[in-house]
């Protein structure tokens, strides 16, 4: 048996299935494509895969990761990634297959990029200037044991915003993994707290996953 | 684009997935390659839509047609509705997110009475005109139906341009050809009509003129345009040759059968007396368990599906039955597949089937016993005796079952409170059965549910003369079997009267109903089949306001020589078999099923071979 990593992209409608259905979708890609996927052992036997992060309904991704067993060890990867990908929906597509190489607790944050959508680019950007600047950025956030609120200033990285005509366009990381996870909507949430400028996100994709030591996962 | 616009708004809706298409096994084709689109629309959400096999075959079907597109479109829930309508977006078919008022043809499929408004809901979110009367006279936009509601269309009639008869597999493409060839021609609305009158099972209601009695019956149906007097419905001939799609569309949410699905025969032996499935699809014709096998094959393969289900009316009565069983056996084992097998029949239920069924996976048991006591169910002819259900249920607890459902009827033809009271005992005997059991299986006890419907007479049946009980006599029936049972072990369910009085109109009624539907639907009646949308109370004043009575449909026998709203249609089944089989449901006596004996139903003579 040997562990293997996928990393797909799920783009277009495929951004409209939901992390649960993407679990059931998963379930019939991998019967489609007849690999032989390693079965869990026990009464209810079922192939064993699992997904390094949720990713939120309405996201896109460049960097999804998808982990399984393969019960042939001589098996090409190149032929399984081919393989996976003639039984895929529109949308979601594998871009590599490789060995497992770093543990799924390595992971320490993830990068977004997403479009704001306004007719007030500049006073948004202004203001996120300015929310950026503040001291503390507390939010809301949902968690096991009920709402919490978080400071996600020291943990908010902003990689790049430029503007254009319709919108402020923005890269942040955030902190993702098995111990903090932040969703770019708490962001979305502070700057809808901070300012009365209508603004809509759009075309939020996750872009990238890194260890904490700022290697890429894989 | 429209695209666009349905993206903005995806986000704030339920199951965004069910609008936006993309799923594996769906089919995009090049539009400036396709001649003719067909929209095949579902009067119900996509969850429930998605399950419809018939919506499967067709689809299929249609589209291996190259210069033919057909595509799926489902009613929009609540919430997504409220959003097309505050920023126009019309009702769009999931493939191309096209518009459907661009379309050829509007197909829906008619499965259940409380869909019909529905239909007028989602004509109008697609932007044509409600009534057939009012669209354009240019060849585009045809309005069609079928399914098993068809077989009396009535009702229905304002609001199609035509309506299919039977089983579409050939008659379908047989319409589109013709709409291919006369649109090529420049013809007219009205000419294709009167050509598409002429090709067996279509019917063109406009062509058909009612008049009526001062009592409110039916005086005379006649037909205008070279229309035929009767419509044929159609049948496939072979059905082991029958197309059957080698792939469904696999949705990413779950749906209602989220699993494939093979139909492994079509008609029913049985000839149960209520039950309009078992005459409409008329004559009995099986698959053979080879075919059933590959089918099944192809489309786990195709889909990914896990889990497969043999669709039937009554899967046990395959003439193959355990080979069919075996064989596909064989193969769902060694593919980690699980086979379900709904429609088993109580009476011919062996210990060997269960034993393979068991096999795959212990869930319930659910019988159909229908009847309370020996005699009624002789009336409906349900030939099911108690010992065999008795018989069955310790088949069951001694192979580890511990829950049963029975299911029943009120209000079925010459019921008295005693039969009501038969249901309370035969579930206690059941309870009695399990505590008698020494191996019954051990920690748990036994729970019998008793789920009772309101027996709602349908047209082509030997019970479409019958009138339905009133609401105070059902009232009073669901009362005393609530008494009657006196184990916490039994729990009894039924359902709501006031749904099963709209649902005998809808079946019965005649052409005086589609103002009825129409104002009801106005007054913001949609999903009436759900019971959290039904508004019964706004349909009572839509009949009231069009003064058409209800209990002249829902609680009047209709007689044997009345002029009936579907009578001028053929299922091939004959009314004089139907008044002989309702006569002698009067004297509590049964028919033996059509393997057994033929009865001279007519279907035979119709079809021009005997059906074994």
């Amino acid at each position: 048996m040997i562990r293997v990593r996928a990393v797909f992209e799920k783009t277009g409608r495929a951004k409209y299935i939901s992390h649960l259905d993407l679990n059931r979708c998963m379930l019939r890609i991998f019967r489609r494509s007849k690999l032989p996927i390693w079965y869990t052992e026990g009464f209810h036997t079922h192939p064993y895969y699992s997904f390094a992060l949720a990713l939120s309904l309405g996201f896109e991704s460049h960097c999804e990761i998808l982990d399984f067993n393969l019960n042939d060890d001589d098996i090409s990867l190149d032929y399984v990634c081919d393989t996976l990908n003639g039984v895929m929906p529109e949308g979601m597509r594998i871009l590599s297959v490789a060995p497992q190489v770093k543990k799924i607790t390595e992971i320490g944050c993830a990068e977004y990029t997403f479009s704001l959508v306004t007719e007030r680019p500049d006073e948004l950007s202004d203001k996120i200037g300015e929310l950026l600047a503040s001291e503390e950025i507390l939010v809301e956030k949902k968690t096991k044991r009920g709402m919490k609120t978080v400071d996600i200033k020291p943990s908010l990285d902003v990689l790049g915003m430029e503007k254009s005509a319709g919108s402020v366009d923005m890269r942040l990381r955030l902190p993702a993994g098995t111990e903090t996870n932040y969703n770019p909507s708490l962001f979305f949430e502070a700057l809808g707290a901070f300012t009365d400028i209508p603004f809509t996100p759009e075309r939020i994709c996750r872009t990238g996953i890194y260890c904490k030591n700022g290697e890429v996962f894989s | 684009m429209l695209r666009d616009r349905i993206e903005k708004y995806l986000l704030q809706i339920q199951k965004p997935s069910r609008y936006i298409g993309g799923e594996v096994g769906s089919i995009i084709k090049d539009k400036l390659k396709v001649d003719v689109r067909f929209a095949f629309c579902f009067p119900d959400t996509y969850d429930i839509g998605m399950s419809h096999i018939g919506m499967k075959i067709l689809y299929s079907l249609t589209n291996k047609r190259e210069n033919y597109w057909c595509e799926r479109v489902f009613a929009p829930g609540e919430d997504f509705e409220a959003i097309m309508r505050e920023h126009d977006i019309p009702l769009y078919a999931l493939e191309s997110l096209d518009p459907v008022r661009d379309f050829d043809f509007i197909g829906f499929t008619m499965q259940y009475e409380l869909s019909y408004t529905n239909v007028l809901n989602m004509l109008d979110l697609a932007g044509i005109p409600i009534f057939a009367k009012d669209r354009t006279q240019e060849l585009t936009q045809i309005v069609v139906a079928g399914g098993p509601c068809v077989c009396n269309p009535e009702p229905l009639a304002d609001f199609f341009d035509l309506f299919i008869l039977g089983e579409g597999e050939e008659v379908n493409l047989e319409l589109m050809d013709l709409y291919h060839e006369m649109k090529k021609q420049g013809a007219s609305r009205v000419e294709f009509l009167r050509a598409a009158a002429k090709i067996e099972g279509i019917y063109v209601p406009s062509f058909y003129h009612f008049s009526y009695k001062p009592d409110g019956t039916i005086e005379s149906v006649t037909s205008a345009d070279g229309a035929p007097e009767t419509v044929r419905k159609r049948i496939i001939k072979d059905m082991d040759k029958v197309y059957y799609p080698e792939n469904f569309v696999v949705p990413f949410t779950e749906i209602v059968q989220d699993r494939a699905s093979v139909e492994v025969l079509r008609g029913c032996i049985r000839g149960c007396r209520f039950c309009q499935a078992g005459f409409i699809y008329r004559p009995f014709r099986e698959k053979t368990p080879d075919t059933v096998c590959a089918e099944t094959k192809a489309l786990c393969e195709n889909t990914g599906y896990d889990e497969v289900s043999l669709a039937s009316l009554s899967t046990s009565d395959h003439s193959r039955i355990d080979e069919m069983l075996t064989k596909l056996l064989d193969y769902t084992e060694g593919e980690r597949i699980s086979l379900s097998l709904p429609s088993l029949r109580v009476d011919n239920f062996s210990e060997s089937l269960l034993n393979k069924i068991k096999k795959v996976r212990k869930t319930g048991l659910t019988f159909a016993a229908e009847g309370g006591t020996q005699r009624l169910r002789d009336v409906i002819n349900k030939n099911v005796t108690e010992e065999e259900i008795m018989r069955t249920c310790r088949i069951a607890f001694e192979g580890g079952y511990s829950s049963v459902k029975l299911y029943f009827m009120m209000g079925l033809p010459t019921e008295t409170d005693e039969d009501i009271v038969g249901i309370a005992e035969l579930a206690q005997r059941v309870v009695d059965l399990f505590y008698s059991i020494e191996d019954r299986p051990k920690g748990r006890g036994v729970q019998v549910s008793v789920s009772c419907a309101t027996f709602v007479p349908k047209p082509f049946t030997p019970f479409e003369f019958e009138p339905q009980d009133t609401r105070e006599v059902i009232e009073h029936k669901q009362k005393l079997l609530l008494d009657s049972v006196h184990s916490k072990k039994i729990k009894v369910s039924y359902h709501d009267p006031n749904v099963s009085i709209l649902e005998v109109i809808l079946a019965k009624g005649d052409r005086r109903l589609g103002k009825v539907i129409y104002t009801a639907w106005k007054k913001g009646c949609k999903f009436d089949s759900w019971s959290e949308h039904y508004k019964f109370d706004k349909w009572v004043e839509a009949f009231g306001e069009c003064g058409v009575d209800m209990s002249f449909y829902a609680n009047r026998r209709f007689e044997y020589d009345e002029i009936l709203p579907w009578d001028h249609l053929d299922y091939l089944v004959s009314k004089e078999f139907f008044i002989r089989e309702n006569k002698t449901a009067h004297q509590s006596k049964t028919t033996p099923n059509c393997r057994e004996r033929c009865s001279g139903c007519g279907v035979n003579r119709k079809v021009g071979r005997e059906c074994f």
